[in-house]
């Protein structure tokens, strides 16, 4: 499948050459068969790449060959897509090609391993169908194992929700020519109809289908909708996405024998509903990842970081009704599974890397929501949670859906951590729609003297959906401060909270440190809205601290 | 228990007065000369922060640290090496090879030859050369100034120039950092070895015995306060007598500590009560967070009865898990199994009252130490931090290269490649 090839032509330069350039180009529109034109395909929801090793990294596209080969349709022919990989922008140094097939049954997605490639080098790639070219897509394969790697840098992002905004966070990201890497740590799309979940009351964009995605046409064109975003387009052109989802890829709260948003019988069985989300996933998303698969999985660095991604949905037990339900403290619940945690503890304790980074759906570090927080407060906070707060008198409630809610298995990660001296671990989460940066206490009743750390926690906020201000309909940066202060004087290993932001994050991996920028969007309703940096917070090599860092990163 | 002294036969024995008017007696090995020219040329000065923590290195507590490690390179990832103790990583920082090579694999072992469990702190029981003699033999000075009189008393003759710790605490049996360091710079100043390696103890022991380790380490934090002032002496004499800039100062530590509650405690012993016969074949080498378990009993049933007392040591909550002596590259002195204990526990045998102190080391969560090289050789890097995955074994590899001394006979054990050692000291 893989073979060198001669330079490629002139004309097609000239189409790759404009695809970097901040917003996606277009392949070229298919013609209109009822005016006499021949039908020409379309590369209509733009290039991708990701998972990147030494050798290898994934390519994606989509090929629309025929205007009724809409996506989710099951129509239209099955066609050939030949592909090229090339060391310069031009395609003047072709290095690796071939052709795949595609067809309806993979609704016309095309996914490439291409292999053969040099570590820690930057590559440019492209796809043709029948003669019309799609556009360029820049990537880069991950350094040697044994590198001594200076630096690694890499965009975190989650919780893009189409109907709550446009993707000007995607945008910024993609003007920056600095990122090795975009992450993106779950809902990447959401399940809801129109109307059903938005920025506050303003549907911004509707989603297509106009329903809740439940079949497997329905999370396809779910996909391709966002896809089309000029935004996500460009961003996913310009660098290797790593990936995973949370559980909007499927449905709000998902378990392995359910989700809070999933209706049996209403809504066909969990079990089918899940499999056409995941099999859409595999064929739309840049990924390592086929339909029925591992989606969990772990990347290397070099010597200077390895990147775990996890699953925290697939393998779960159900969450328990409440923070005081008895069920919460039962050893034999599980949100990794038997499996994945093996994996998560061994990636842990690799002595070979420095940084080990975890891509981590939903929150680690605990968090306790003090019983001094006023009643609009806390209906906000448990909207934002989607988790029901008892009665204050009771005790300290926590989110049941993060590892709050799995505190047997938190605690033998963070045993695994604690007695085998494993330094510089850094959590990198989203899910909760705002920015965090938080230790891991060693021990949390002594924590407030010793101030002994495991490892530290780096949230970035969502691109567009709700959070603390949208939903009690306060201006950002007003109520929701006084929210934070209490929650982080109740929780003195939570260094920084900003409940009201939306944006993306960008995190630097050096030797010597750690250090997460945060950058907020103006105006997420806005098309044009740009994002400024808020925050800066690092992480000394060795020191499992998060402090304010002195300056952002330049 | 007692340790038998090194004869000293052949040492001149010489009492100088340090800055700080105390008397200083060193001893020389005959044939060395007294003193000589002071001449440029690069000198390596090791020194073992014994017991410190990488993270109890800060601007407040510990400036001059502090300094040395933004001002020098720093290396986060460093960690000590099974069994996390003193002797056993002070062996692998001077030979370069791990206990299996040495036959040192921990402070205390049950030695099947004497029945009784002992301190490895003769100078037969090390059975590799070290890089005293090494560089002794290649023509260069070498000098010991170890705080700690098992380290005394292991290390020997090897160097060309030693200190006996004096005076000896009570209990401890170490010497008061300021005594130490009073004889380093006496050594400095009257034989200017090229090398020199030092142990500064008091961070250890103060470490051991701080009551208020889980929480407050008041005593601790003193020791750390004082550990500092000690080092910034050093640096502050070496500038002041002209040798800064053609020094390479390697501050390490050993192994970490950890403090444990009097309630988290593991008894090998009485987790082996119920089994008279197992215990009555098991004899313990207590090592603080490791336990060293010698099978004594008929070698018939030694297979079996190992594989019992794995189980039921394995399954104490204590315990972080049980190995063989090779999985940890420890040679046959470290017995039959080794047990670590968890973070925040520790172990004590022979009986419950065996370890009473709070502070122990010796399993995994006090492998992470402090490791930096600085000094003001125009050679050395500035303000560099690696990722190198150094350990204590390294220091004897990177400052035999310093001298351009070859590897020993089999090579070094290092964990790292030849060529990420050869910078980490300059060549002389």
């Amino acid at each position: 499948m893989t073979t060198p090839l001669p330079a490629v032509s002139r004309r097609r330069v000239l189409q790759a050459g404009g695809a970097l350039t901040g917003a996606a180009v277009l392949g070229l529109a298919a013609a209109d068969p009822a005016a006499g034109t021949p039908v020409r395909p379309a590369f209509a929801h733009g290039v991708a790449s990701g998972d990147p090793l030494p050798t290898a990294v994934l390519l994606w596209t989509r090929v629309t060959p025929t205007p009724s080969a809409t996506p989710g349709s099951g129509a239209g022919p099955v066609v050939p897509v030949d592909w090229e990989v090339a060391t310069d922008d031009r395609f003047r140094q072709v290095v690796r090609r071939g052709t795949v097939r595609t067809g309806p049954d993979r609704d016309h997605t095309v996914k490439v391993d291409a292999t053969g490639l040099t570590p820690g080098r930057t590559y440019w790639y492209r796809f043709r169908c029948q003669g019309v070219l799609s556009p360029a897509g820049r990537t880069r394969t991950a350094p040697a194992d044994d590198a001594a790697v200076p630096r690694l840098r890499m965009a975190v992002v989650s919780c893009a929700n189409l109907q709550a905004g446009w993707f000007g966070a995607y945008r910024s990201l993609a003007a920056r020519t600095d990122l090795d890497l975009v992450l993106h740590l779950g809902d990447y799309l959401y399940e809801y109809a129109p109307g059903e979940y938005q920025a506050r009351d303003v549907v911004v964009r509707p989603h297509d289908p106009p329903r809740e995605m439940v079949t497997l046409a329905d999370y396809r064109r779910r996909h391709a909708q966002y896809k089309a975003d000029p935004d996500l387009q460009a961003l996913h052109a310009v660098a290797p996405w790593v990936v995973t989802w949370d559980d909007h890829e499927s449905a709000n709260d998902a378990w392995s024998g359910g989700a809070e948003n999933h209706t049996p019988g209403g809504e066909g069985e969990w079990t089918s509903r899940r499999a056409a989300a995941q099999r859409a996933y595999a064929e739309w998303m840049p990924v390592r990842y086929e339909a029925g698969g591992r989606l969990y999985r772990r990347f290397r660095c070099g010597r200077l970081a390895s990147l775990s991604m996890l699953d925290l949905r697939t393998y779960r037990s159900e969450q328990v009704s409440s923070p005081v339900d008895p069920a919460l403290g039962d050893p034999g619940r599980t949100i990794t599974g038997a499996e994945q945690m093996d994996f998560l503890l061994e990636g842990l304790a690799d002595p070979a890397v420095q940084w080990k980074l975890v891509g981590n759906p939903v929150m680690v570090a605990p968090v306790q929501f003090p019983s001094t927080l006023d009643a609009r407060a806390l209906q906000g906070l448990e909207a934002l949670l989607g988790v029901d707060l008892p009665d204050q008198v009771g005790g300290l409630p926590y989110n049941v859906d993060q590892w709050d809610g799995y505190p047997a298995e938190r605690a033998g990660v963070l045993g695994h951590l604690r007695d085998r001296g494993i330094r510089d671990t850094v959590f990198l989460t989203g899910d909760i729609h705002s920015g965090w940066a938080a230790e891991l206490p060693s021990d949390p009743l002594t924590y407030p003297v010793t101030g002994d750390s495991l490892g530290v926690e780096l949230v970035c906020t969502s691109v567009t959906s709700d959070n603390l201000d949208d939903i009690v309909g306060s201006p950002p940066r007003t109520t929701s401060r006084a929210v934070e202060t209490v929650i982080k004087g109740a929780n003195p290993h939570v260094k920084y909270l900003d409940f009201d932001s939306h944006g993306y994050s960008v995190l630097e991996v050096t030797p010597a440190h750690v250090q997460m920028d945060w950058f907020v969007l103006l105006d997420r309703t806005n098309r044009s809205s740009g994002a400024v940096w808020s925050t800066s917070w690092r992480v000394a090599a060795g020191s499992s601290r998060v402090i304010p860092a002195a300056r952002r990163l330049s | 228990m007692t340790a038998q002294r090194p004869a000293l036969d052949r040492r001149a024995f010489l009492r100088l007065t340090a800055a700080s008017g105390a008397a200083v007696v060193l001893s020389t090995a005959v044939g060395i000369p007294a003193a000589r020219a002071t001449t440029g040329g690069l000198r390596v000065y090791v020194v073992v922060t014994d017991g410190m923590r990488p993270e109890e290195i800060s601007p407040l507590l510990t400036p001059r640290l502090h300094r040395l490690k933004t001002e020098g390179t720093w290396f986060p990832s460093a960690r000590s090496l099974p069994v996390m103790e003193t002797i056993p990583n002070h062996v692998m920082m001077m030979t370069g090879v791990r206990p299996d090579r040495s036959g040192v694999p921990a402070n205390s072992v049950y030695d099947r030859a004497e029945r009784v469990v002992r301190d490895l702190d003769r100078p037969t029981d090390l059975r590799f050369p070290t890089v005293l003699e090494r560089l002794r033999a290649a023509g260069r000075t070498t000098g010991t100034v170890l705080s700690k009189d098992y380290l005394y008393g292991i290390f020997g003759e090897r160097a060309d120039h030693r200190w006996e710790p004096f005076p000896l605490l009570p209990v401890t049996d170490h010497a008061p950092d300021a005594a130490t360091m009073d004889a380093m710079l006496a050594m400095v100043d009257r034989f200017d070895p090229d090398f020199v390696f030092t142990n500064l103890g008091d961070v250890d022991r103060v470490g051991h015995s701080d009551l208020s380790g889980t929480t407050l380490r008041l005593a601790r934090t003193a020791a750390l306060a004082s550990t500092d002032l000690q080092i910034g002496r050093l640096v502050d004499h070496l500038r002041a007598t002209g040798r800064w800039e053609r020094t390479a100062l390697v501050v390490l530590a050993d192994h970490s500590m950890d403090w444990s509650l009097p309630t988290n405690l593991v008894s090998v012993s009485t987790v082996l009560r119920a089994r008279p016969d197992l215990r009555g074949s098991i004899q313990i080498a207590q090592n603080g967070g490791a336990d060293l378990l010698y099978w004594t009993g008929p070698a018939a049933s030694r297979q079996a009865g190992l594989a019992e007392v794995r189980r039921l040591v394995a399954a104490h909550p204590g315990v972080a898990s049980v190995h063989q002596p090779r999985e940890l590259r420890l040679g046959p002195e470290a017995g039959d199994l080794v047990a670590y204990c968890r973070a925040g526990w520790r172990f004590t045998d022979p009986t419950p009252l065996s370890n009473p102190i709070p502070g122990n080391h010796g399993h995994p969560v006090t492998e992470p130490i402090p490791f930096l090289v600085a000094g003001g050789h125009p050679q050395l890097p500035r303000g560099a931090v690696s990722n190198l995955a150094v350990r204590t074994i390294d220091v004897a590899p990177a400052v035999g290269a310093a001298f351009g001394l070859g590897a020993p006979r089999g090579g070094y054990d290092s964990s790292v490649s030849a060529d990420s050692l050869r910078w980490l000291i300059p060549r002389r």
